[in-house]
């Protein structure tokens, strides 16, 4: 195990992190940047819990050694959104009732707004492939997909109104 | 481990940008070079005792708990020249860091190569597909890799550099066994080229596993048939299939029995039941080898009649 330091972009902020070259980019988001609403299911690809968005790409964390992200520009579920004003996608899953124990969330949201981003009117076949990448043992998933279908339509609309700050 | 930490020392431009810092005080063992020279000379300097990582979504599984055990690392993520889809007029050639979600979008390979198109649009999930490569998917060599029926269907061929030489193999000769190939520890898979089909080929691609997304192939079929100018004889067939060996394999049965035949002539049950007959699967925690049997028959049909289809509707 080495020590070497990268630099990346997460949540719109330069990072400097010192790092191993056995660590996971996963550990690296909860355990060195402390942003815990990343978080660990299974730890091999499978469940989705540990998603991000690493240079515009919907991805695993749990997937990439830490150094691979050297220079990489991250979005956690922490950059979603802020304090003030939730993403629509958020507040989307709350309205419908698409959180329950709240563990698949973030990464479900993360996978839900890259989902609307590449294609903003999806057909239920396509929200379930877009959220394909992630396990929810609670909703049974008829929650989360009407979350989807809303925040689409609210984006559609709003975009529709002219409200291009956010496009 | 000295020897390692004197090959730091000279190979300090290797690091750029990801470790400036490190170098010096810290032995630092990940390398991501610019360029494919560098890489062969780490691996030339290093070989069994570094690592080549692509996308990673095979190692970090195989390595979940202990990635303490690599000694370097060997990331090929700055390999600009990996990441590139090329055509011209008798060849596609694919980057070994081609992703699979590049695969499945690109146009070009749609047009094409359907088969692979769909067999990448098969994998894990979107997170696997944004990050896992086809040269990844090729070297780790698993009997159930997706993209591997279908690239020895296509009659790929891959590329394969080391400092000394530079080789060109064929699928069917890169693979010797469950996560086996042919490839030595200083050499690395740079592209992966495959001849243009001619205008009358038709492809069909079948994965069965117990769900869609992230799983593994029960067993998948890569059928790849050519028509003569005539556009009713074939001229030529490739059967290739993965999970029923330890390797992908083609069988070369079918192949005497369509070429130079009339596509609707053929006994599409007779050549399900050739498929069935020449293979010989294992009993494993995704199937039994009879249901795979049993299986590869009537998928064979299905990709036979879904040719036909196709067929059907060109002419």
């Amino acid at each position: 195990m080495n020590k070497l330091t990268i630099e990346l972009t997460i949540n719109n902020k330069k990072r400097k992190v010192e790092t191993t070259t056995s660590t996971r980019l996963l550990d690296l988001i909860r355990d060195d940047l402390r942003l815990t609403g990343t978080k660990e299911g299974c730890g091999k690809g499978e469940c989705g819990a540990c998603t991000v968005i690493m240079n515009g790409e919907l991805v695993a964390s749990c997937l990439i050694l830490a150094p691979q992200a050297g220079g990489a520009v991250i979005t956690t579920i922490e950059g979603v959104g802020d304090d003030k004003c939730l993403d629509p996608v958020q507040e989307a899953f709350i309205e419908t009732g698409a959180v329950q124990c709240g563990f698949c969330t973030p990464g479900m949201i993360l996978a839900a707004k890259k989902l609307l981003e590449e294609n903003p009117h999806p057909t239920k076949e396509e929200i379930k492939r877009g959220i394909s990448g992630n396990l929810c043992r609670c909703t049974g998933y008829q929650k989360i997909f009407d979350a989807i279908k809303l925040a689409a339509n609210r984006l559609s609309t709003r975009d529709g109104e002219g409200g291009e700050e956010n496009a | 481990m000295e020897e390692f930490q004197e090959g730091l020392q000279n190979s300090k431009n290797f690091f750029r940008g990801d470790s400036k810092k490190s170098q010096r005080t810290v032995p630092c063992q990940y390398f991501a070079p610019q360029k494919i020279e560098e890489a062969l000379e780490i691996l030339s300097r290093y070989g069994k005792e570094i690592k080549i990582i692509a996308g990673g979504t095979d190692l970090l599984i195989q390595y979940y708990d202990r990635l303490y055990e690599i000694n370097g690392w060997l990331d090929l993520k700055n390999l600009k020249e990996l990441k590139i889809i090329e055509i011209n007029k008798k060849h596609m050639t694919i980057g070994a860091m081609v992703t699979h979600a590049q695969l499945e979008k690109s146009a070009e390979i749609k047009k094409y190569f359907p088969v692979l198109s769909k067999a990448a649009a098969d994998i894990g999930s979107p997170q696997i597909r944004n990050r896992g490569t086809i040269g990844g998917n090729i070297v780790n060599a698993s009997p159930a890799g997706d993209l591997l029926s279908p690239l020895m269907a296509y009659d790929a061929q891959f590329k394969l550099l080391s400092l000394q030489k530079e080789a060109l193999i064929s699928a069917e000769e890169f693979f010797i066994g469950p996560k086996k190939t042919i490839l030595e520890p200083a050499q690395l898979l740079t592209r992966i080229i495959l001849p243009l089909p001619s205008k009358r080929t038709y492809g069909s691609w079948i994965k069965i596993g117990k769900r869609k997304a992230l799983i593994i192939a029960t067993i998948a079929l890569a059928l790849v048939v050519e028509m003569a100018e005539d556009n009713k004889t074939v001229k030529d067939v490739r059967t290739c299939l993965g999970s029923v060996a330890p390797t992908p394999i083609e069988i070369k049965e079918i192949r005497k029995k369509m070429v130079g035949k009339n596509f609707k002539q053929l006994d599409f049950n007779q050549l399900g039941q050739i498929v069935e007959d020449k293979i010989f699967p294992i009993d494993d925690i995704r199937g039994t080898r009879e249901y795979r049997k049993d299986v590869a028959k009537e998928i064979m049909i299905n990709a036979l009649e879904e040719i036909g289809l196709a067929w059907r509707s060109y002419k």
